[in-house]
C-alpha cells in the first residue's frame, strides 16, 4: 500500500535519479510470538529529513534498529548508503550516526571526555569543541554525565552521533522529555543539522515535531507503514473529522446542514447538535443557518488536536488495510 | 583470553589489538584511559581488591605468633600458609566484584547500546575492563608478595621452576575468577543482581581459599575434597605448593583450567549487550 503512495503520486523532492540514502523493504521482525516490524518499507532520500512516526510500541524502534545494524531482521531488505547493515556493520557505523532511546554514558565521564573518547572511534572525526560550542554545551565540558540536564544530555547525544561526521544521522525520540521549550531549541539545531547536508531519519510519537521539521513522515503502526506522505498533506488527511456543536431554534430541519458538502453526519440530541465534517465545516454552518434566516446559539467549534486527529488517522487507515 | 572469545555474535569478530590501524589502536587506547581515570573516581574497587588485602597482611605480618612455624600447620608458619589465601582473596574481589559491578552498570545504562552504534564495538570496552582488572589484579599480587617477602620475611619459590608454577598457578587463577565473574555479568539483568550473586558466591569462595580459617586446621576429608574442586581451593593448594618450592601436581591446575574454559565459554554464550 506504501509502495502505490509512492508510485502513483507525484511527490515533488530531491531528485530521484540519486541513490536512496536507505531503502527499505518489506521488513519483517518478529520477538518470540509479539511481531514488532510486520510489513514496512520506505526509502530516504539524500539531504531530507525524514520522520518516522506512531504510537509507542508501533515498531518504530525496531525499524531503526535493524537500519542501524543494531538487530538483524528476520526479513525483508535494507540499504543503507548501499550497504547491507547486516553485513557492513563497521563501515556503516562509519557513515551512519545514532542516537538511541535508553542509551548513555557512564555516570563519571565528563562531557570533553565522551567527546574526545567518542571522535577517536571514527576515521575522520567532526572538531569535537566546535560541536560542543554549536549545541552551546562549552560551558558544561569538564562537567559529569551524571549532573548534566536532560536537554543537555540530549544535546550531548547530537554531539555523540554527529562526532564522525556522518553522512545520515538516526535520532530516536530526541525530544521525548524536554520540556516545550528545549524541544524548540532542538528542532532548531536538527535543522541545522540537515543544512549541513546531513540526512537525518528523525524517530517521533509527537504528531507537532513531525509536521514542523519532516519533508516526509511515514506513519506506521502495528509494525506496518499506514501513511506516508508530506507531513502537511498527513496533517489535512488528518484534520477531516472536525466537530461542531451548537443549540438549534425549536422547530430546526436539519437537512439544512445534512446537505452541505462540508457535512458528513448531524447527530441530534433534542435541540443539541453536534456537526460531523471537514474543510472550513464552522463558517459552512454558521452560513447555512444565516441562508435559513436562522440563528443557532453557542455554536463550538471542537478542534480535535492534531495529536487526536493522527490517531483517528492512524485507526482510519489500519481499518482500511484490513478491510 | 576469554574476552576476546566474547565478541558480539551477530557482528564480524574484533580482530586483534595487533592487526588494528593506527587509528583503531589509538581509540583502544584512549578507551582503556578513559576507564582507568573512570574507575579512580570511583576507588571502591581498587580499594577493595588491594587495601583489604594489604590491611590483613600488615595486621597478621605484624603479630609475632603468626611468623613463627608451627607443628599444627605442619611446621610452617601462619603468615607463610596465609600469603596464598590472601592473592586469591584478591583475585576474587577483582574478578568477581569490579568487573561485572561495571559491565552490569553499563549494560543497564545503555552504554554498552550505545557503543555498539559505532565503528568500536561493546566488546573492546570489555576488553578494556578486563585489562584494567588483570592490571588491578597484578598490582595487589605484586604488593602482597613484595611487602610480604621484604618485611615480614615470606618465603618466596626456591627455583626457577618453582616461580614459573607460581606464574602459571597465578595466571590460571586469575583466568578462573574472572571467567566467575563474567558468568555473574552475563546472567545478572542489573548492578543488584550482581551484588545478590556475588554476595552468595563471595563467602563460600573465600571460605575455600582458606580466608576465615586454614583448611589444614579442618580435619575434615569432606571439605577438603570440595576445596580441591572449587576454583578458590584449587587456587590456593596450587599457590601454596608452588611457594612452598613443592610441586602442586597436575590436579589444582587443571582444575582452574577447567573453571575458566568453562566460565569463559558459559559467559560468551550468556552475555548480553543489552
Amino acid at each position: 500500500m506504501l509502495i502505490r503512495t509512492e508510485e502513483t503520486k507525484a511527490v515533488p523532492g530531491p531528485a530521484r535519479t540519486e541513490r536512496p540514502a536507505i531503502a527499505v523493504e518489506h521488513l519483517y521482525k518478529a520477538y518470540g510470538q509479539t511481531v514488532a516490524v510486520d510489513d514496512v518499507s520506505f526509502t530516504v532520500h539524500a539531504g531530507e529529513i525524514f520522520g518516522i512516526l506512531g504510537r509507542n510500541g508501533a515498531g518504530k524502534t525496531t525499524t531503526v534498529e535493524c537500519v542501524t545494524g543494531l538487530r538483524r531482521p528476520d526479513r525483508g531488505e535494507i540499504a543503507v548508503l548501499g550497504l547491507d547493515p547486516r553485513r557492513d556493520g563497521r563501515e556503516l557505523h562509519e557513515r551512519v550516526g545514532v542516537q538511541l532511546q535508553h542509551s548513555a554514558l557512564p555516570d563519571r565521564i565528563r562531557v570533553a571526555e565522551a567527546v574526545e573518547l567518542y571522535a577517536s572511534f571514527y576515521e575522520r572525526p567532526a572538531d569535537g569543541r566546535e560541536l560542543l560550542a554549536t549545541l552551546g554545551l562549552e560551558g558544561a565540558r569538564d562537567q559529569s554525565y551524571a549532573k548534566l540536564s536532560g536537554g543537555q544530555k540530549q544535546r550531548l547525544s547530537i554531539v555523540l552521533a554527529l562526532i564522525g561526521r556522518p553522512e545520515i544521522a538516526v535520532l530516536d525520540e530526541l525530544t521525548t522529555g524536554l520540556d516545550p521549550e528545549a524541544r524548540r531549541e532542538t528542532w532548531a539545531l536538527i535543522e541545522g543539522v540537515r543544512d549541513r547536508g546531513v540526512t537525518i531519519v528523525l524517530v517521533t510519537h509527537y504528531m507537532e515535531e513531525a509536521e514542523r521539521l519532516c519533508d516526509r513522515v511515514a506513519l506506521i503502526d502495528h509494525g506496518r507503514v499506514v501513511a506516508l506522505d508530506h507531513p502537511a498533506a498527513l496533517g489535512d488527511r488528518a484534520r477531516t473529522g472536525q466537530r461542531v456543536r451548537l443549540t438549534a431554534p425549536d422547530g430546526f430541519d436539519d437537512t439544512v446542514l445534512r446537505t452541505l458538502p462540508e457535512v458528513s453526519s448531524v447527530e441530534r440530541h433534542g435541540r443539541d447538535l453536534v456537526v460531523v465534517g471537514s474543510g472550513d465545516l464552522l463558517t459552512a454552518v454558521v452560513l447555512a443557518f444565516d441562508r435559513a434566516g436562522l440563528r443557532a446559539q453557542d455554536v463550538r467549534p471542537e478542534t480535535a488536536n492534531l495529536e487526536d486527529a493522527f490517531l483517528a488517522l492512524i485507526d482510519e487507515t489500519t481499518k482500511e488495510t484490513k478491510r | 583470553m576469554s574476552a576476546l572469545a566474547i565478541g558480539p555474535r551477530r557482528r564480524r569478530q574484533a580482530p586483534p589489538i595487533i592487526s588494528l590501524t593506527p587509528q583503531r589502536r589509538r581509540a583502544f587506547g584512549l578507551l582503556l584511559r578513559t576507564e582507568i581515570k573512570l574507575a579512580l573516581r570511583r576507588p571502591i574497587g581498587v580499594i577493595v581488591a588491594l587495601g583489604i588485602p594489604f590491611a590483613l597482611l600488615v595486621i597478621f605480618g605484624s603479630i609475632p605468633a603468626t611468623t613463627q612455624a608451627s607443628a599444627a600447620l605442619g611446621g610452617i608458619s601462619f603468615f607463610t600458609l596465609y600469603v596464598p589465601t590472601l592473592l586469591v582473596f584478591v583475585l576474587i574481589a577483582v574478578g568477581l566484584s569490579s568487573l561485572p559491578q561495571t559491565l552490569a552498570t553499563y549494560r543497564q545504562q545503555g552504554v554498552l547500546r550505545r557503543m555498539s552504534t559505532t565503528p568500536v564495538p561493546p566488546s573492546w570496552l570489555l576488553a578494556a575492563q578486563m585489562t584494567i582488572n588483570v592490571v588491578l589484579a597484578g598490582l595487589g599480587i605484586t604488593i602482597l608478595v613484595g611487602l610480604g617477602a621484604l618485611a615480614y620475611g615470606l618465603g618466596l619459590p626456591p627455583t626457577l621452576g618453582g616461580w614459573l608454577v607460581t606464574l602459571l598457578s597465578l595466571v590460571l587463577t586469575v583466568a578462573a575468577t574472572l571467567g566467575l565473574g563474567l558468568c555473574v555479568a552475563a546472567v545478572a539483568s542489573s548492578p543488584q543482581v550482581v551484588g545478590a550473586l556475588q554476595a552468595l558466591c563471595f563467602y563460600p569462595l573465600a571460605f575455600f581459599s582458606g580466608l576465615y580459617v586454614p583448611l589444614q586446621t579442618i580435619h575434615s576429608t569432606a571439605l577438603n575434597d570440595i576445596a580441591k574442586v572449587v576454583p578458590t581451593g584449587a587456587g590456593f593448594n596450587a599457590l601454596h605448593a608452588s611457594f612452598l618450592g613443592h610441586s602442586p601436581g597436575v590436579e589444582p591446575l587443571l582444575v582452574l583450567a577447567g573453571w575458566a574454559v568453562v566460565t569463559g565459554l558459559a559467559a560468551a554464550r550468556l552475555f548480553r549487550w543489552e
